[in-house]
């Protein structure tokens, strides 16, 4: 072991913690490693995977992204009254919530680089922002093609399989290979970790800091807006709140996966085994019936208990 | 730091003007809310004929001072360069505490009273041990905790409902007059005299730089869980006078805490990068918020796009406010 690094322990970790509280599943609850089951819960853990990608990149560069909720919810309801369940509409559709999802992130950078705003404040208002223009302009989630659902091609695309496999892990392994191999090889990725680490170094060896800056929170945006689509392809119509779990779900994925919460270390990797772990457990915790308060306690005791043993801070 | 600590080593500058510039944040928040008051004010005279009187006056202070309280525990947590999202939580579980156990009469809601801000210090206690002995970051820590506070909030009442006692209800919120000011009188009070303690210097010393106050002697440990514990307890409060507005309890209404603090923590000019600010600057920043939605409301602003105002307001209060107090220090 000790010849890995501490980000390579990190990630191994976060997958060791999947495995393990899918065991203790298994052990609880005979049959939560069939096939079916484990597929199913990897798809629900698929969707905090895309919005944990966007996540994970403001975090390695020291930034927050508190507006996930309502951009997932709105680029969800965008797809719906866009599109009006018909497949002719659906990549105009498509198109339509991945770009508000990016330019509402690139908004974000906007602020946060060029504003000097502080992250957390700065989405904190824009998730308002979007929430209020999202209510308004639907007239409280009234209007008459509010109630639309999605393109039958991406429902389709939501629950179909290939090869056995569902499309919807498909798409988030290429989005994984993507992600964490632009984070792992490439000059995006070091210019990332570089500003995650050290702002000023960055600047001086020639990485324009703002341009990034709002690249990724572009990229995390538009994240969020993928999970919505997503989540509506796979629910079938929106609703309002759609994307209220989605916020400390996905911080919480971030963290677990071994990503340093201000900035310059962790890789997709562990994020994305960070976000089947969340979603084992709240499995195991519903397949032992557990009622809704018992949840809400150990999925916050567990995270601290993952934190306590492996997410500490360096020794001063 | 304290006002004045560097004033007689500074090169140029009057005494008034270093004051000015180490207190910008709390003065534009000061100013933001007498505008706020006149801004509430115009609009209400335009709609209803008459300056808003008592009675406004009243529901403006009480429908605050859950808030107030909750903003200025936050204070200390964001001074010490951290950060506090089981705010909401603690409210949600002393809402519901006191909801349930309060019974019929003041004797045993003072008592109760008295145990449920332990229990708020308790949980402040928890976040402090994990972020300071735990060396775990504060903001995870916090949405974990959170996530614990919620769900003991929902064990303890499952659905809305339970009583508070009217007479508790006179003392914490009396709807006939501003009479909750007092308490953010005695809060207020209390902040002076914290921050001129040993225990408010070494606040401040640590939210600037912990290693260097660390090694000046700053007991960073006791500090920053001290700091905590009166946040816990300080959210607790806020519980207890928004069970006392509400006159019954619910489990989920303080969720919105979590984060309406934290805007009224960076509203009042307190700095979420530490040791910049002051608490009188939060319960500025609380009432803010609150004006807000009233002057939403009285404008006819259709309600539906009420967070969208609210979202605006904050960036360009936060862009003003840093672009005055930047152009400030340079003058100087």
């Amino acid at each position: 072991m000790s010849a890995l690094s501490v980000d390579t322990r990190r990630i191994l970790y976060a997958i060791a913690a999947a495995i393990a509280l899918f065991l203790i599943g298994e052990a609880a609850h005979p049959g939560f490693l069939s096939g079916g089951s484990v597929s199913s819960i990897l798809v629900i853990a698929s969707f905090v995977g895309l919005v944990a990608a966007g996540q994970c990149f403001v975090i390695l560069i020291g930034g927050i992204d508190l507006s996930v909720p309502w951009v997932l919810n709105a680029a969800a309801i965008l797809l719906t009254t866009t599109s009006l369940g018909k497949n002719a509409a659906a990549p105009e559709a498509i198109v339509v919530a991945l770009g508000m999802g990016l330019l509402v992130g690139a908004a974000n950078g906007i602020g946060v680089a060029f504003l000097g705003i502080p992250a957390v404040v700065m989405t904190l208002a824009m998730n308002g922002i979007v929430e209020g223009l999202t209510l308004g302009l639907t007239g409280g989630f009234t209007c008459s093609s509010c109630s639309s659902y999605a393109p039958p091609a991406i429902q389709t695309l939501a629950h179909g399989t290939l090869l056995g496999i569902p499309d919807a892990l498909w798409l988030w392994a290429v989005i994984t290979a993507l992600v964490s191999g632009a984070l792992a090889v490439t000059r995006f990725g070091r210019a990332t970790y570089a500003l995650g680490t050290n702002p000023l170094a960055a600047t001086l060896a020639g990485i324009d800091a703002r341009r990034m800056t709002i690249l990724l929170y572009a990229l995390c945006g538009g994240f969020a807006a993928l999970g919505g689509v997503m989540l509506v392809g796979f629910g079938g119509q929106a609703s309002l709140g759609l994307g209220d779990p989605y916020l400390f779900t996905s911080i919480a994925a971030v963290v677990i996966g071994g990503v340093n919460i201000l900035g310059g270390r962790g890789n997709y990797l562990g994020v994305a085994a960070g976000a089947v772990s969340l979603t084992v457990l709240v499995s195991v915790l519903l397949a032992l019936s557990m009622p809704d308060y018992v949840r809400s306690i150990a999925y916050g005791v567990v995270i601290l208990a993952l934190l306590l043993a492996y997410g500490r801070e360096k020794e001063r | 730091m304290p006002p004045d600590a560097t004033a007689a080593a500074l090169p140029r500058g009057s005494r008034l003007g270093h004051t000015i510039a180490q207190n910008i944040g709390l003065i534009l928040a000061c100013a933001i809310l007498i505008l706020a008051v006149f801004g509430f004010a115009l609009i209400y005279g335009i709609e209803q004929h008459r300056l808003p009187g008592n009675f406004e006056l009243t529901s403006a202070v009480n429908s605050a001072i859950p808030l107030v309280f909750a903003a200025v525990g936050q204070s200390f947590v964001v001074l010490t360069r951290g950060i506090d999202l089981s705010v909401g939580g603690v409210v949600d579980l002393a809402n519901a505490m006191a909801a349930v156990t309060m019974g019929k009469t003041l004797g045993s809601a003072l008592g109760w009273s008295a145990i449920i801000l332990m229990t708020g210090a308790a949980c402040g206690l928890v976040n402090g041990l994990l972020v300071a002995l735990g060396r775990l970051p504060p903001i995870v820590v916090t949405l974990a905790t959170l996530s614990i506070f919620q769900g003991l909030a929902i064990r303890v009442l499952p659905e809305p409902g339970g009583a508070i006692p009217p007479a508790y209800t006179n003392l914490l919120v009396n709807p006939n007059g501003p009479w909750a000011l007092v308490y953010i009188l005695v809060l207020g009070l209390g902040w002076a005299a914290f921050r001129r303690s040993r225990m408010g210097v070494d606040l401040y010393a640590i939210g600037n730089d912990e290693a260097s106050a660390s090694a000046l002697g700053v007991n960073v440990l006791r500090t920053k869980i001290i700091a905590y514990v009166l946040d816990g307890t300080l959210g607790a409060a806020a519980g207890l006078f928004l069970a006392a507005s509400a006159t019954a309890g619910d489990a989920t209404t303080g969720n919105s805490y979590t984060l309406s603090s934290i805007v009224a923590v960076v509203l009042g000019g307190i700095s979420l990068f530490g040791g910049r600010g002051s608490a009188i600057g939060a319960i500025a920043g609380a009432f803010i918020t609150t004006l807000i939605v009233n002057i939403l409301f009285f404008g006819h602003v259709n309600p539906l796009y009420q967070s969208f105002y609210e979202g605006v307001f904050l960036i360009i209060a936060v862009v003003l406010g840093g672009a005055i107090g930047g152009a400030i220090r340079r003058r100087r």
